[in-house]
């Protein structure tokens, strides 16, 4: 697990980074909850994966409508 | 006037000319106008237009035109569905009030072209996630078994409104439980459709590889009457699956003595969060199921768990993609707090992990496919417990942390379908779910059909109905 003074400063830069203009509550709670978003995400590279394609799909050619706007 | 409780008798009724629709409509919009303001189902009611739709019902039914079990039902539409005569929301201060102007969803036009009566547009969480904020200028909708627990999210509108009888029948969209959570919370049926069954064309989208557009409605019979008329493909939808429809009435009532129904207890009977009163009432479900001559064995899905974690992961980078240049920007604050908490969790993810939810996902969707080889459904909890309060809906520490048994199956594109199962000691509805291999929603129906042949769970009204005098 991430040092805590890692873990609020990696929770930072990548608010940051996605231009999220959090509050310095709203930061904490993103800080608070990292470690188990984390850990979860950590969860999926397990062995049984190793060698999956992932469920994407692209079809050249394929167009659609646009959705109402 | 007795008002009946289900598309099935209602339609029934209409055909024998005991009622008319302008009657059904007035019903159920006399009871929106007495129970609404305390449960805060609907965003915007359409009175006149659901008179003048009824009207018309009523003038079809006398020139011998049937359209069929849905012609002059009151019905309603979430609030993130496309409607030509009505604005749409999504429940946001975000979304475009000039969003689908003038449009209808694809959905939309089919319930219009089926005779439906649309009484209006209903609340949902905004965008279809997150909890209710009393900062925003929304209703805030209770659960109508108790009003301090929430009815679920994010169709809560059309779980209260199919609750109390102010609609019949409606619709509402599920990405990681969004039909089946208000369907089990409120007391009624719900079927998230696979993947694909249903255009999406027209619904402001949450999760683009997860979502569906489903049925919400007493019954399994009313929610395979809906489907029939929502489901096949749509040139708009590039998703929609060109997979035949079948009539999903037409075998609904054959039984289930040829049934294989696999229990899959790890993780959907096991979690210690699992409360023991909804487990005892999925374990009746069962044995129910097995008295009805399916036969019955344990499966194993192993790393459902995962699944869980899978399916938030891909919901949320695919929301917070569709959200990034509002939420990026000074409109923020505009999203309600929860949303935004929840959206902006996203911007903690990598690529890369995106990237590996899908191949959990295809490593996942074998191991399903293999199970769904021996059996036919699945039957598993709806949700760990009866509805929470609902001050505790909104609390992020607690959404990561336990289980979904929903979620997993938006993973796998697969039909599942929430039905009444019994009360909690506190008169809280329990519900079980029916899961079945892609595309079988027409088997998944006639198990639900046979469950509810033999109970009445799905026609009970919480008494807040029976006060109205109109139970």
């Amino acid at each position: 697990m991430p040092e805590a003074t890692n873990v609020e400063t990696t929770v930072r830069v990548l608010l940051e980074a996605a231009g999220l203009p959090v509050t310095d509550e709203e930061l904490a709670q993103y800080v608070a909850l990292y470690p188990t978003l984390r850990a979860g995400a950590d969860r999926l590279y397990m062995e049984e994966v190793r060698y999956e394609e992932p469920a994407l799909l692209f079809r050249a050619g394929a167009t659609r409508e646009e959705t109402p706007s | 006037m007795t008002v009946a409780r289900t598309i099935e008798d209602a339609a029934a009724a209409l055909r024998r000319g005991e009622v008319t629709s302008v009657e059904l409509t007035d019903a159920a919009l006399k009871r929106i106008k007495k129970l609404d303001p305390q449960l805060g189902a609907f965003l915007a009611i359409n009175a006149d237009g659901a008179r003048a739709q009824a009207v018309q019902a009523d003038a079809s039914f006398a020139a011998g035109l049937d359209r069929g079990p849905l012609q002059g039902i009151p019905f309603g539409l979430k609030d993130i569905l496309a409607t030509a005569d009505q604005p749409t929301t999504a429940n946001s201060l975000i979304l475009d009030p000039a969003w689908g102007d003038g449009t209808d969803a694809v959905v939309t036009e089919r319930v219009r072209g089926a005779g439906a009566v649309i009484a209006g547009k209903l609340v949902l969480s905004e965008f279809a996630i997150g909890a209710p904020d009393d900062a925003k200028p929304f209703p805030i909708p209770r659960n109508p078994w108790a009003a301090d627990h929430t009815p679920g999210g994010s169709s809560a509108g059309t779980g209260i409104a199919v609750a109390t009888g102010m609609v019949l029948g409606g619709l509402g969209t599920d990405t990681g439980g969004s039909v089946r959570g208000p369907a089990s919370f409120c007391g009624h049926t719900g079927l998230k459709v696979s993947f694909g069954r249903v255009p999406k064309w027209g619904c402001v989208p949450l999760g683009y590889s997860l979502d569906s557009i489903g049925p919400m409605a007493r019954s399994a019979w009313d929610c395979a009457a809906i489907l029939n008329v929502i489901a096949g493909a749509d040139a708009r939808d590039i998703n929609a699956a060109a997979t035949p429809v079948e009539d999903y009435l037409a075998g609904i009532d054959a039984g289930i003595a040829d049934l294989q129904v696999g229990v899959p207890t790890e993780y959907f009977f096991d979690h210690a969060k699992l409360e023991p009163a909804q487990k005892v009432a999925v374990e009746a479900v069962i044995a129910r199921l097995d008295e009805l001559g399916a036969d019955v064995r344990e499966v194993s899905l192993p790393h459902s768990d995962l699944a869980k974690e899978a399916n938030t992961l891909t919901l949320l980078a695919e929301a917070l993609s569709y959200h990034r240049l509002d939420m990026a920007s000074e409109r923020w604050t505009d999203y309600g707090a929860n949303t935004r908490q929840i959206i902006g969790q996203a911007a903690l993810f990598s690529a890369a992990d995106y990237v590996q939810a899908q191949r959990f996902r295809t490593w996942y969707a074998r191991e399903a496919a293999r199970v769904m080889t021996e059996v036919d459904v699945l039957v598993t909890p709806t949700s760990p417990g009866p509805a929470p309060l609902a001050s505790e809906q909104g609390d992020p520490a607690r959404r990561l942390t336990h289980p979904s048994f929903t979620g997993p199956f938006n993973l796998l594109g697969y039909p599942a379908l929430a039905l009444p199962a019994g009360f909690s000691e506190d008169g809280l509805p329990l519900s079980a779910q029916i899961v079945g291999a892609p595309f079988s929603e027409a088997t998944v129906l006639r198990a639900a059909r046979a469950y509810q042949s033999t109970t009445d769970w799905h026609l009970q009204v919480p008494p807040i109905v029976e006060a109205d005098g109109a139970g």
